[in-house]
């Protein structure tokens, strides 16, 4: 996997070594290679926690850490071959278990995942609940993700990313245009209830973002995917800014700050005072901005520029007007 | 054997933390802290056998409760021949405690699925405890299937509040915050004991016992305005268990009532963002109307002022029919926004 690995803290480390000494007692001999890559870390990190748990043991009888109360390698395998051949073992047997927290963020993340069509079959991610919490050293905290119903789109997008074919879908803009467009579906992400489709966007020649509430009309079509997902390297933001964006000026209450953080750009400037946060955000158009600032009325104004602004109270306005 | 001989030189921490809990795992009876703080590698290079070892001291209860946090169940036994007496508190971690049970293996595909659970928590809250879970799952030796293509899935908690109160619900201790209660102005401060954390309709709750109030409450994360205090009340939350029912499904189906109960009519004009977005969640049975007709939906809420917000998002997408109540708070707010955003601003 693709994911980034940050260097370890004491207790990440404490975890690894933990979680290292069982795997190297199962396996006669290993390479660094084979299990740093089934681990995920790095190599030298993995030489290294070797070196640590090879000098590393018990006081002993002596309370002098004499040779015998201590883990031992066949060094000349480690050190000429990279291979690992665990020789002597002491005081630890068994992987240890998973901490309460540990345990409940695996449990949280797997109700969350239960959105997903292929986690439809509950049983199974019951069994492994129940494992995981049979595993913890403590009852694993109280902590819930309510189970949200599948977006019927999900299931035709997943299998047209296996299938490696375009889709084909009325979506509607936020400034409230209705395209047909045809994508190359490259991945279905997340955020909370949010679901998200990614992908090489053929109208606008360019990879798009769609909110799957935003989708109707979808089909796969046969047509094969140009862009396979390995080809084009997907941010790590779901939304980038392009060249047209325009920054608009913003007073939000800080304590609401964290609402808008996404929309914005690094490095804008901030300046707090009394409680209120003045920044800039960046935006596509100001049809997008009208919906957020009025969905965050009282905590979120746009100070510049005054288009923006007649934009924002137009739509505001257009809302009052409803119900004269 | 080409061992480097330990060094004058500093002990690094996951050497005197890994060398502790293969110390306190070996022991039978247990070790005294002057036994460990004596002997146990990473200590015993800083310890003076007739002088003040008291930094040392507070290290190794630092050190305890790092262990304790990764789940090793490091155990304190009081002496019967003297208890109370600190000095002879002997500390241990128990094999059968300690080990992950035998019966406890997942296949190829559950560590997939579980490898993608984890993941969904990579940014913030929680994302070291996934990552230390994944480390002892991998421990296990087996390996996953391909990671399911094409999901990048996420939950992410914006909340500050979060972090304190997922330890505070970890170590069963009585917390503080301030909290503002919608349609008041100004927050208090509440005494609550957590029970759970959950997520329902994509907001976090905190549902707990109101220490002041005698009775459970649930909170949204989101409107604790100030730091959560931890304070150094620790309570049995088995007194608050009702019908041995878990608290978070507990707390869950009681969101999930209140969610039912509240009932609000709307009216969407077909064809724009509001039919569609809101048509797709609340409007199953509803036959989509040609562009510019009005469609009604029925909508449930657990919270006015959520829906109202997001209500108000919509401008003149959407018309509440009822509640009134519903009706005055998004009207208000679309008239405030018109407010803020008419005119000069005061300064350029």
């Amino acid at each position: 996997m693709a994911e980034r690995r940050k260097p370890m803290q004491a207790q990440d480390k404490l975890a690894f070594l933990l979680a290292l000494v069982p795997y190297l007692m199962d396996r006669d001999r290993v390479s660094v290679a084979e299990a740093a890559e089934h681990f995920g870390v790095e190599q030298e990190q993995l030489r290294e926690a070797v070196r640590l748990i090879a000098v590393s043991g018990i006081p002993g009888e002596t309370n002098a850490y004499q040779p015998g109360d201590l883990f031992d390698i066949a060094w000349d395998d480690f050190e000429e071959n990279d291979q690992i051949i665990l020789t002597h073992q002491v005081a630890i047997d068994d992987s240890p278990r998973f901490s309460a927290r540990e345990a409940a963020a695996l449990i949280a993340g797997l109700q969350y995942l239960t959105a997903l069509p292929e986690n439809a079959d509950r049983d199974a991610v019951g069994s492994l609940m129940a494992k995981l919490t049979r595993g913890a050293s403590a009852a694993p905290s109280q902590l819930a993700v309510a189970r949200s119903e599948t977006d019927e789109a999900l299931a035709t997008i997943r299998d047209a990313v296996i299938a490696g074919v375009q889709v084909e879908f009325d979506y509607l803009s936020s400034r409230g245009e209705r395209e047909r467009r045809r994508v190359d579906p490259l991945r279905i992400e997340s955020v909370d209830q949010d679901w998200y489709l990614r992908g090489w966007d053929h109208l606008r020649t360019a990879i798009r973002t769609f909110r799957l509430d935003r989708i109707d009309d979808l089909v796969a079509t046969d047509e094969p995917i140009t862009y396979r997902p390995g080809d084009v390297k997907l941010p790590e933001t779901l939304f980038t800014g392009t060249p047209e964006d325009q920054l608009v000026t913003v007073e939000v209450s800080a304590s609401a700050i964290a609402l808008i953080e996404d929309y914005i750009p690094e490095g804008a400037a901030r300046s707090e005072r009394g409680g209120v946060i003045r920044t800039s955000v960046r935006v596509a158009h100001f049809h997008g901005l009208k919906r957020l600032v009025a969905g965050l009325s009282g905590v979120l104004t746009v100070l510049d520029p005054p288009e923006a602004r007649q934009v924002v109270a137009a739509w505001a306005q257009a809302g009052v007007e409803r119900y004269r | 054997m080409s061992r480097s001989s330990s060094s004058p030189a500093r002990v690094p921490v996951e050497e005197r933390l890994f060398s502790l809990v293969l110390a306190l795992l070996a022991t039978e009876n247990g070790l005294t802290k002057s036994e460990i703080l004596s002997t146990v590698q990473g200590y015993r290079q800083r310890y003076e056998p007739h002088g003040d070892n008291s930094s040392l001291e507070r290290q190794f209860e630092r050190d305890k409760d790092d262990i304790r946090e990764l789940g090793v169940p490091l155990e304190t036994v009081d002496a019967p021949e003297a208890s109370g007496n600190n000095q002879l508190l002997r500390y241990r971690i128990p094999k059968g405690a300690y080990d992950l049970p035998a019966d406890v293996s997942f296949s190829p595909e559950e560590l997939t699925l579980l490898g993608l659970a984890a993941a969904v928590w990579r940014e913030g809250s929680l994302s070291g405890e996934s990552r230390r879970a994944l480390m002892k799952l991998r421990s296990l030796g087996v390996e996953a299937d391909d990671p399911v293509v094409g999901y990048a899935p996420r939950l992410r908690v914006r909340e500050s509040a979060f972090d304190p109160l997922t330890q505070a619900l970890e170590r069963h201790v009585i917390v503080q915050f301030p909290y503002l209660k919608p349609g008041e102005s100004a927050s208090r401060m509440r005494t609550i004991a957590p029970l759970s954390l959950v997520q329902h309709q994509g907001r976090w709750h905190l549902q707990g016992i109101d220490q002041e109030a005698g009775g459970s409450r649930t909170f949204l994360l989101s409107r604790i305005v100030g730091a959560v205090k931890l304070t150094a009340r620790v309570f049995d939350p088995e007194k608050y268990r009702v019908d041995g029912e878990a608290f978070a499904e507990r707390a869950l189906v009681e969101l999930e009532r209140i969610w039912e109960s509240n009932v609000a009519e709307i009216e969407v004009t077909a064809g724009t963002d509001a039919a569609t977005r809101l048509g797709k969640r609340y409007g199953e049975a509803v036959a989509a109307g040609a562009d510019g007709e009005p469609v009604r939906l029925t909508v449930n809420f657990s919270d006015i002022n959520i829906l109202a917000d997001q209500l108000a998002s919509f401008g003149p997408e959407v018309l509440v029919l009822s509640p009134p109540e519903l009706r005055d708070h998004v009207l208000r707010r679309l008239e405030a926004t018109v407010a803020a955003h008419t005119g000069e601003t005061s300064d350029g």
